[in-house]
């Protein structure tokens, strides 16, 4: 990562496809906070490295699934959706990579941007 | 149940006492009730002096009778709380003894107990058409507690089923499923309210004992919070979606400030808990009420009206009284300042709504 | 108050946050040159083997360790085991401007000796460690005194040692162990602090089996249902301060409740009120409880809990006159942990100045003028 930032509201090439395998991520210069850039089974989202719970830098948190009850397994829960939650390395807050809300309070989301993949190259509009 | 029978103008409120406190007359009286071999057992009385109080138990004037427990005899208290003091209905709550080691002997204290209050409040006197009851059951002796549960349950004067505020482990945990199950299948409200006399219980406080009765009395309603946080976090209501809880102690004030805790705190806990998916203050609605106690609000304050609204309070509070105990409120005391709606929820439509008691249309 | 002087610069900024509860943790090791030897022996040989203890785990424990993750510095140690590290984030980058350091090591052993070996240590740690010259060179760290509750003769010695010490400021005890503190036994402590004209401030502190701060009606399941309980500590330990009258017998005793959080105050002083009231003043007050929270008792901020509409936390602190008994803290590097910048936002304007500092500038004597530092976020 530079120090300059790069600019806002227009694609940016953020990385090869290559540089950022599943289960891995990216933080990126754009915007006041970056940019983090995740790959999810082959999927990639982008979300802004800001919680807007208190302002902890989201992109250090860690991703993982979300656990559901299911009454046939040992202690009766179980882990779904495995990585595709990012949670605040601050308060835990997870949130959806995909959408960027949380199944709880559905009004406290991260911000999210558009990804696309073209030919090698990992496209974000931000 | 119906009032209409009582005499009410149109427009005019009612008033339910939704807790009023009934003792047997005496120990040997319970004995008479008990019979062996539970007769010849030793156990505490309801009144010990464990309990710290510089005198001034019960509300002056409260013994029938000088060899008689206050709240004991039928006809003096159906005629203080309905002649007196104006209300329509009340809600009996029995005290016992304490929460004992025993459970058969606790099990048979409580039917006892509940054979009493049917006999000789709900069955009989001129005021058994004013009272409604709640049987008492033992939660260290789930079968039988479900089994006195069935038995009562076709009653039609039996409203709710009473459990002891003082447990070995809070209501949340997952062996008290049986009681919440037979008390839906009942269709019953359950009430906890702090048991009187001493038994096998935890100290009072997590400091353990106190040196004074203020901070015994100061906290011992305020324990209903370890109760409804571990219910909340357990699933409780999410698996019984039906279950009503009444904390009958008062302390109603220490819900905002808690709820809110819980669910700031709980925030990001939801993850261990997938069994209770929901913000916790979401299960309080439907689920939760409160009786008021002499000791709660915030008195007469510009934003007595304001607080009781917070946390949707106001449609958790029910007036009562707590007759004979020294803590009895009075309808006089409540807050001048609550809406005149506020005052029908808490004089009478929270309960009514709560213990299904039919109103006629023109109240 | 004199203050070390940062070379190059000789400007002075007003202080405009002081945060009331950081947890330095001493690196690995490090607490043993300050131990007991004997102690220090005995903790080296029941430590072998030993991991981790806890239960009661908050969330992703086993990857947070219950810490702000961004707060573990490079070299592998503890969060918040670098001062140098804390200053950054802290100071820095979030804008406290004074730091009370609160160290748990204070607080640990497994019996009433190690805890009050452990304080010992940890007192001297923290004057070696974070308020030296060295790593203390901006003069915004100040320290507690750790003493052990439960032995209340040697914790007076303790606060007698360092009372008078320039950085440190308060008295750090904890609250759980029984009985109450309004019990005689516990005086000697309350008698130190007075005399030294120092706070008593109580962090949350961990029993083994049911002294946990255990709840009177059987243990709690989760970690979430179990921290939440602490705040019936605090008001349980509020009552028994009150009505056992340790303010009758130390007028001037100031007592500070740390991550206890705190609107249940508000409901708790109208109820020692109406017991006051109702039962006619049995326990010989010469005042009203709620008069003793106002003039002897803090809270700090964090945790700072809200409702769905936060303006009823607005209307809570007015109702509480929380600026008569707040202060502004963080928790710092634990995962609770609160910004500055974010709960400045939720304190009434008129009250934002005493909240975030001016009430901690009086009741610990700190200075309202520090050296600016360049770079440095402002909170508010």
């Amino acid at each position: 990562m530079t120090n300059s930032e790069l600019a806002h509201g227009r694609e940016h090439v953020v990385a090869t496809v290559d540089e950022i395998p599943p289960g891995e991520h990216k933080v990126v210069p754009i915007g006041r906070y970056g940019v983090g850039v995740y790959n999810v089974r082959g999927s990639f989202y982008a979300i802004a490295n800001y919680c807007p719970h208190e302002g902890g830098p989201l992109c250090v948190g860690r991703t993982r699934g979300t656990n559901v009850a299911d009454e046939s397994r040992p202690g009766g829960a179980r882990e779904t959706r495995e990585g595709e939650f990012i949670y605040c390395p601050w308060h835990q807050w997870g949130f959806e990579l995909a959408t960027g809300t949380t199944a709880v309070k559905p009004e406290w989301s991260i911000r999210t941007y558009p990804v696309r993949i073209d030919g090698h190259q990992v496209v974000i509009t931000a | 149940m119906t009032i209409e029978s009582i005499q009410t103008e149109a427009g005019a409120g009612l008033r339910i006492d939704a807790s009023a406190h009934v003792f047997f007359a005496s120990d040997a009286e319970l004995r008479e009730y008990l019979g062996e071999p539970w007769a010849s057992r030793g156990f505490p009385t309801p009144d010990v002096t464990h309990s710290l109080q510089l005198g001034n138990r019960y509300v002056h004037g409260s013994q029938p009778r000088p060899d008689a427990h206050a709240g004991s005899d039928p006809e003096f208290v159906g005629k203080v709380l309905f002649d007196e003091k104006g209300f329509d209905l009340a809600i009996l709550h029995p005290m016992t003894v304490g929460v004992l080691p025993d459970w058969h002997l606790e099990s048979a204290i409580h039917e006892a107990t509940n054979r009493m209050l049917v006999e000789r409040w709900l069955d009989s006197g001129t005021y058994a058409d004013r009272f409604l009851g709640t049987i008492r059951v033992n939660p260290n002796d789930i079968d039988s507690a479900v089994r006195e549960i069935h038995r009562w349950s076709g009653h039609p004067k039996i409203v709710q089923i009473g459990l002891p505020m003082q447990t070995q482990s809070p209501y949340g945990r997952p062996h008290y499923k049986p009681l919440w199950r037979a008390a839906i299948e009942a269709g019953l409200p359950i009430a906890i309210h702090n048991e009187m006399g001493q038994g096998i219980t935890h100290p009072p406080t997590p400091n353990g004992i106190t040196r004074t009765y203020q901070q015994l009395v100061g906290f011992q309603p305020l324990n209903f919070v370890y109760h409804l946080m571990n219910m909340i976090a357990e699933g409780v209501f999410e698996e019984f979606p039906e279950l009503k809880i009444v904390f009958a102690d008062g302390a109603i004030d220490m819900l905002t400030p808690m709820i809110w805790r819980m669910d700031t705190f709980g925030r990001p806990h939801l993850e261990q808990t997938p069994w209770s998916p929901k913000m916790p203050s979401d299960y309080l609605p439907g689920h939760v009420w409160f009786v008021n106690g002499a000791l709660d609000g915030p008195g007469e304050v510009d934003f007595a009206s304001e607080w009781l609204r917070m946390t949707g309070k106001e449609d958790m509070l029910m007036f009562g009284s707590s007759y004979p105990d020294w803590q009895t409120a009075t309808i006089e005391s409540l807050p001048s300042g609550w809406t005149a709606e506020q005052q029908e929820k808490v004089l009478w439509r929270n309960a009514a709504e709560l213990y299904g008691i039919r109103v006629p249309a023109n109240v | 108050m004199t203050q070390t002087e940062i070379p190059g610069t000789s400007t002075t900024t007003s202080v405009r946050v002081v945060d009331c509860d950081v947890h330095p943790t001493p690196r690995r090791g490090a607490l043993m040159e300050f131990l007991d030897p004997k102690i220090a022996r005995e903790a080296k040989l029941k430590g072998q083997g030993a991991e981790n203890g806890l239960y009661y785990d908050p969330p992703d424990y086993h990857h947070s360790k219950a810490m702000r993750v961004d707060a573990f510095p490079d070299d592998g140690e503890f969060a918040c085991s670098d001062p140098t590290l804390a200053f950054q984030q802290l100071v820095l980058d979030s804008g406290s401007d004074l730091i009370m350091l609160g160290p748990t090591s204070g607080g640990m052993g497994d019996t009433d000796e190690e805890v009050t070996a452990m304080a010992a240590a940890t007192n001297l740690w923290q004057d070696a460690a974070w308020l030296n010259r060295e790593d203390n060179w901006h003069g915004r760290f100040y320290g507690s005194i750790c003493a052990n509750i439960t032995e209340p003769e040697r914790a007076a010695l303790e606060i007698e040692h360092w009372a008078g010490h320039e950085k440190f400021k308060q008295v750090l005890i904890h609250a759980e162990p029984r009985p109450s503190w309004g019990h005689p036994k516990y005086d000697p402590i309350w008698a130190a602090a007075v005399k030294h004209n120092i706070p008593v401030a109580c962090h949350l502190g961990r029993g083994k089996h049911n002294l946990l701060p255990m709840s009177p009606v059987g243990f709690m399941t989760y970690n979430h249902d179990f921290m939440v309980t602490y705040s019936m500590l605090a008001a349980n330990q509020v009552m028994s301060l009150i009505f056992d009258g340790v303010f009758e017998r130390f007028p001037t005793l100031q007592i500070v409740f740390i991550e206890h959080a705190f609107s249940w105050i508000l409901p708790l002083m109208w109820r020692m009120d109406s017991i006051h009231a109702a039962r006619g003043n049995e326990t010989g007050l010469s005042k009203e409880p709620s008069q003793y929270v106002r003039d002897n008792i803090w809270f700090t901020t964090q945790p700072l809990d809200y409702p769905e509409d936060k303006l009823e936390l607005t209307r809570a602190f007015e109702w509480m006159q929380a600026d008569k008994m707040m202060l502004f803290s963080s928790d710092y590097p634990h995962w609770t942990f609160d910004e500055p910048r974010w709960l400045a936002k939720h304190i009434p304007d008129q009250m934002r100045d005493a909240v975030m500092y001016q009430n901690a500038l009086d009741l610990f004597g700190l200075p309202s003028q520090v050296p600016a530092l360049p770079g440095q976020v402002k909170a508010f």
